[in-house]
């Protein structure tokens, strides 16, 4: 092994630096968001979630990972009060959500993981229009209006009906509607689903802007690097359950073997080994004479197939999805 | 004060999106009904001053059957099918809110047909002598009772092609299966009964003798007020946000 390969390990080995937000809110902040014994039944005896318990505390960043068919789509359509849950308690700052989802849905923008648009409202109109219903004055429903616009990159699109966008300007509308009037608790299912990396980037900084502003955050994607860069928690959901949740470094606490062996067998097929420690794992590489390997510290990803056992796929730009 | 704001808005979207087809509105609202006036007036002799009453009663009602049942019906299925609705569930906005909001645009919809159905016959040679404030009230009633209907169905409808299906159907079917172009003795003796308790019927009745110059439309009135309480009452039920 050459001293450069050598070097290269060791960077891998290290953590990667994680690109952390504001800073995680205090352990005694209100809480913002508390479900107990959550249980969605549907008629034919489909068990979506079996006993979800949650809180999430004001000011912070929750991510839902879970693979396809989990549950966490249900999960969130209970939390804003579109879905009815079968038992079990969902307060939002303190508001019964079941019992009264309207005054729930005063504190909270959603967007949903699929809604339509007004194709024949223009993008400035769809802004001023529903930031009314925030009893927002004109005036102030305009001035939202320009500000989530100009956040979202949407500005040479203003004067544009909707209905000539492109998806992922569509995807960018709808998250923007949540934005309108500040509401303090965003719950976004899937937002960056369909946008190209730098328009997922620009959708991250708007959501960090809106922590800073002291929102607190509800968000389900399939992009591990979302999750591992915009939230103070990560829980995964697997057959409708909460199998576990807590911040990026306890759950990767959770694996034992947290040194990662990505290389080719001699067949060319690719194998993935884990190992207890970096040395065990130099150790296997000079035992098989292995040549095109690459060690790294376990990442979500791995913890995210240990829980689930399932893998996550790489989406059209590359980026693990 | 919230609520009104929420109407207004809903009605505001729902303008909004229209702005870019006032050319289908027209044809649906106006030209149509307008059509059926003159094809009337053809096929059931235009000499009687009854007849050409009748006809364009008949055609104010066609043109409300078609801007509430089957124009808002299609609206409200499309918001419906398209995920349009689910944006508006989004936002705390009471399922009432949303239906007082299309209902407002209907009513606007139904005040510019039935004005201009009024100017056509007029231009047409009808000797009419309506009491407008009646006339409002009629027309008001009427509009509520139909867009009950067309709640009803775009609430209820399980695929888009079925509601658009149900809606047109509805929308010619309660005209042309009630006695509004002709009396209600030129109908099969077994389709009578059940013609003449149509709300259309009612309000075709109450338009023509409005339109007439009459005042004796209260059992049409009351009929009218009726079946609007219970197809709105429905309507409302069934439109929720929230999924069971």
């Amino acid at each position: 092994m050459t001293a450069t390969t050598e070097s290269l390990l060791q960077t891998l080995a290290e953590p990667a630096p994680a690109t952390r937000r504001m800073g995680k809110p205090d352990d005694d902040a209100p809480l913002a968001v508390r479900v107990r014994d959550l249980v969605k039944r549907y008629r034919d005896g489909t068990e979506a979630n079996r006993g979800i318990d949650l809180d999430v505390r004001r000011g912070e960043v929750v991510s839902i990972l879970g693979p396809n068919g989990a549950g966490k789509t249900t999960f969130l359509r209970q939390l804003t009060t579109e879905l009815l849950p079968t038992s079990g308690t969902v307060s939002i700052f303190d508001v019964d959500a079941i019992a009264e989802p309207e005054r729930a849905k005063r504190a909270m923008g959603i967007t949903p993981q699929e809604a339509g648009v007004f194709e024949r409202l223009t993008v400035r109109e769809h802004f001023e229009l529903f930031a009314r219903f925030r009893n927002l004055s004109k005036r102030e429903a305009r001035d939202a209006a320009r500000e989530v616009i100009a956040e979202l990159g949407l500005v040479p699109e203003t004067e544009k009906l909707v209905g000539a966008l492109s998806g992922g300007q569509r995807r960018r509308i709808l998250i923007g509607l949540a934005l309108l009037g500040r509401p303090p608790l965003l719950v976004l299912d899937e937002p960056t689903t369909g946008l190209d990396p730098s328009s997922r980037r620009t959708v991250w900084g708007v959501i960090r802007r809106a922590v800073t502003n002291g929102a607190t955050v509800i968000l389900s994607t399939h992009y591990m690097e979302e999750a591992e860069r915009l939230s103070d928690r990560i829980g995964v959901i697997a057959a409708g359950r909460l199998i576990a949740i807590g911040t990026l470094d306890e759950l990767l606490s959770r694996l034992e073997r947290s040194y990662r062996l990505s290389y080719r067998d001699p067949l060319g097929d690719s194998c993935v080994c884990y190992y207890s420690s970096f040395v065990e794992a130099q150790r296997q590489i000079a035992r098989d004479r292995l040549s095109e390997y690459s060690i790294a510290r376990a990442s979500l990803e791995d913890v995210y197939f240990a829980l689930t056992g399932e893998q996550f796929d790489k989406d059209e730009t590359g980026e693990t999805a | 004060m919230k609520r009104m704001n929420d109407i207004a808005c809903v009605f505001r979207i729902q303008l909004a999106g229209m702005r870019r087809e006032a050319g289908p509105f027209l044809l649906a609202a106006l030209v149509f009904p307008s059509a059926m006036y003159l094809f009337a007036n053809a096929v059931g002799g235009a000499d009687v001053g009854e007849n050409r009453i009748r006809f364009l009663a008949g055609s104010i009602i066609f043109s409300l059957s078609l801007t509430s049942i089957s124009w808002l019906g299609y609206l409200m299925l499309e918001n419906r099918f398209t995920g349009r609705l689910k944006l508006f569930a989004t936002l705390p906005l009471a399922p009432s809110s949303y239906v007082f909001g299309v209902l407002v645009f209907a009513l606007a919809q139904a005040a510019l047909g039935t004005t201009a159905l009024l100017l056509v016959g007029r231009a047409l040679g009808v000797n009419v002598h309506p009491n407008f404030a009646l006339l409002i009230v009629v027309v008001f009633l009427t509009i509520l009772c139909l867009c009950g209907i067309g709640v009803v169905v775009a609430a209820r409808a399980r695929s888009f092609s079925e509601g658009s299906l149900l809606t047109d159907t509805l929308g010619a079917g309660l005209i042309f299966l009630a006695p509004v172009y002709y009396a209600p003795e030129m109908m099969p003796q077994a389709l009578r009964v059940f013609a003449k308790l149509l709300p259309t019927a009612f309000a075709a009745r109450a338009v023509q003798t409005t339109l007439a110059g009459g005042h004796e439309i209260g059992i049409e009135l009351l009929a009218l007020c009726l079946t609007a309480a219970a197809t709105l009452a429905l309507g409302f039920k069934l439109m929720r946000w929230r999924e069971d």
